[in-house]
């Protein structure tokens, strides 16, 4: 504080005073504080209004929880949920080489699955495909123009469940095949030209070199596209699946608690869509490696200490 | 010429290529002997990169030859029919060159010795313990023995090119092709790099070198191209292609090099005091 100098009318200091700003003081932000103050204020009264209006039925809500057919319910939903990432990227990423194939018709068939299955909502496909056994009696396996190895009863082969499955994967396929190919394309060609030149055969080249490169820049899209699909599998109750919002409908249309029991459907959604969220943030940790910065985060989980966005990855050079 | 007694490690016969329908090689014949530095210049333009590159296949050819170690490049006789060789066959023989790029194109995912092992593990078999060890050995040489457990990005960008270098020799090469290696580097990182290259020509590499650095051309190179437009237009020992050159597109190539790279002269004079 010695330093603090005399200030003279122009507004300078004079010379003989010896300046240095970390002795400044902060200045008090008056809008920060207001801002800080109509968020608090706006926050107080939404948690009041929750614990207060007694129309939510906490009590109920708790009680239904961990409800045996609900606690059903949310496996069925997970199990489609991994299924149809399952399905989505092994589809999906033969899908997207062949978008990228130097032969015309293997990219005339990407391109047009494409076309097609992002074309379609995917309630109107679980639907197709569930009352598919109208259009196809029976399903065989064979080979084109030749002989039929196998057939089966489509009533049997569809069930809600594979219905669900064809209607939700094949959609999510259809996407994630074009995040997969703009991940691909984005890794720098000069990486495949090295490759070649060491020697590195096709699939060498593609699962060492290009996959680990381009999932840094497919981890990302895909993260809030498998978010999308966990939620989307909500649309299979219309085929009668037992999924989790099927099993709240069924409580309640029993009991009319209809509000908690939303309520109870709304909470193991946000716990999947959670989950999938540290997943993301784990692997794109994970495949950050020679990234500058990229390390220097301590925590496993997302809510580290705040870093600037040029040191969490993003490269300038 | 020197080598006349041996055959060639490289031999180019007639070599076209066509990109759409721009002319970018146009008909090139070139031998390199083992154990030579053949330093190719010329213009932007001129060929000079898709040359190497259509030397290591990663560009096809149109028309002509070309031979390692008399052994035919990219394409089989099969019952006295030629047709392209399967992609194996072809890595079979980028097996046996190596290439530095301008990009340097490292593995940005993958440590520095890993860099350097990958090509002898997953392309040429070998057991990761040799690898490695003889990866040691070569990132030493280049100078960068305490940087292997670093990432590509951690380096500048003329370690970065040493890492390029030492992942070449790696693969054993009968010959390397540097793809303009200085090209990308800030002025003061160029004499590192050219001091790696440079020694490797004292131990007898043979080595096709693209590049601007006249300079370095001139202390480097046993024989000199010059290329323009896809043509070799001259070719002959330093002394002769900076000295006297016979063409005039070759003159007016050097004196307009010159008058352009005041910069350049002083980069070369500080590589020179190295």
């Amino acid at each position: 504080m010695v330093n603090r100098g005399r200030r003279e009318r122009t507004g300078r200091f004079s010379e003989d005073v010896v300046i240095d700003v970390s002795t400044a003081r902060p200045p008090l932000r008056v809008w920060r504080l207001i801002a800080t103050a109509i968020v608090l204020l706006i926050v107080a009264r939404m948690l009041l209004f929750l614990i207060q209006t007694p129309n939510f039925q906490w009590d109920v809500v708790a009680q239904y929880l961990t409800f045996p057919s609900i606690l059903h319910g949310l496996l069925v939903t997970i199990v489609i949920t991994i299924s149809c990432t399952a399905l989505s990227i092994f589809l999906g990423t033969p899908i997207a080489l062949c978008r990228l194939s130097p032969v015309l018709a293997l990219r005339a068939v990407g391109g047009a699955y494409v076309w097609l299955f992002r074309g379609l909502p995917a309630l109107v496909q679980i639907v197709f495909w569930f009352n598919l056994a109208y259009l196809l009696p029976r399903i065989s396996l064979g080979i084109p123009f030749g002989p039929v190895l196998h057939s089966w009863s489509t009533n049997k082969v569809i069930s809600p469940f594979v219905a669900a499955l064809l209607g939700l994967g094949l959609t999510e396929a259809a996407y994630m095949s074009e995040i997969i190919r703009a991940g691909i394309l984005s890794v720098d060609p000069g990486q495949r030209d090295a490759a070649r030149s060491l020697g590195l055969g096709a699939l060498k080249t593609f699962f060492l070199i290009i996959v680990p490169q381009a999932m840094r820049f497919i981890l990302p899209p895909m993260g809030s596209q498998l978010i999308g699909l966990a939620k989307s599998t909500s649309l299979v109750s219309v085929v009668a699946t037992s999924d989790l919002l099927f099993s709240v409908e069924v409580i309640y249309a029993r009991t009319f608690e209809v509000i908690p029991l939303m309520l109870v459907a709304c909470f193991w959604y946000i716990v999947i869509v959670s989950i999938l969220f540290l997943l993301q943030v784990y692997l794109e940790r994970r495949f950050s490696q020679g990234r500058m910065g990229a390390r220097s985060h301590g925590a496993w989980w997302p809510w580290g200490r705040h870093r600037p966005a040029v040191a969490s990855g993003i490269d300038l050079g | 010429m020197a080598g006349e007694r041996r055959a060639p490690v490289l031999r180019l016969r007639g070599v076209r290529k066509t990109f759409g329908s721009e002319l970018v090689l146009d008909g090139i014949d070139l031998d390199v002997y083992e154990g030579e530095v053949v330093v190719i210049i010329g213009p932007s333009g001129s060929g000079k990169t898709t040359l190497v590159r259509c030397i290591d296949q990663l560009e096809s050819i149109d028309a002509g030859a070309m031979y390692l170690d008399d052994e035919l490049l990219g394409f089989e006789l099969v019952g006295g029919r030629l047709r392209p060789m399967s992609e194996r066959s072809v890595n079979a023989q980028r097996r046996r060159m190596a290439m530095v790029f301008q990009q340097f194109n490292l593995f940005p995912h993958k440590k520095v010795i890993d860099n350097v092992t990958i090509g002898p593990i997953q392309s040429r078999g070998q057991v990761p313990a040799d690898a490695t060890r003889r990866a040691r050995v070569l990132l030493e040489r280049v100078g960068l023995g305490d940087k292997m457990q670093c990432y590509p990005r951690q380096l500048s960008g003329g370690q970065q090119q040493r890492v390029a270098i030492a992942r070449a020799l790696a693969m054993e090469p009968r010959i390397i092709l540097f793809d303009e290696p200085t090209s990308a580097l800030d002025a003061e990182l160029v004499g590192e790099v050219l001091d790696v290259i440079q020694e490797l020509a004292r131990e007898g590499m043979t080595m096709i070198v693209v590049t601007h650095e006249l300079r370095f051309a001139r202390e480097v190179a046993d024989r000199c191209v010059f290329m323009e437009r896809g043509r070799i237009i001259e070719v002959g020992p330093p002394a002769q292609i900076f000295g006297q050159p016979r063409s005039e597109r070759l003159r007016t190539f050097l004196s307009e090099l010159q008058n352009l790279t005041g910069l350049d002269a002083g980069r070369e004079d500080r590589h020179a005091v190295r």
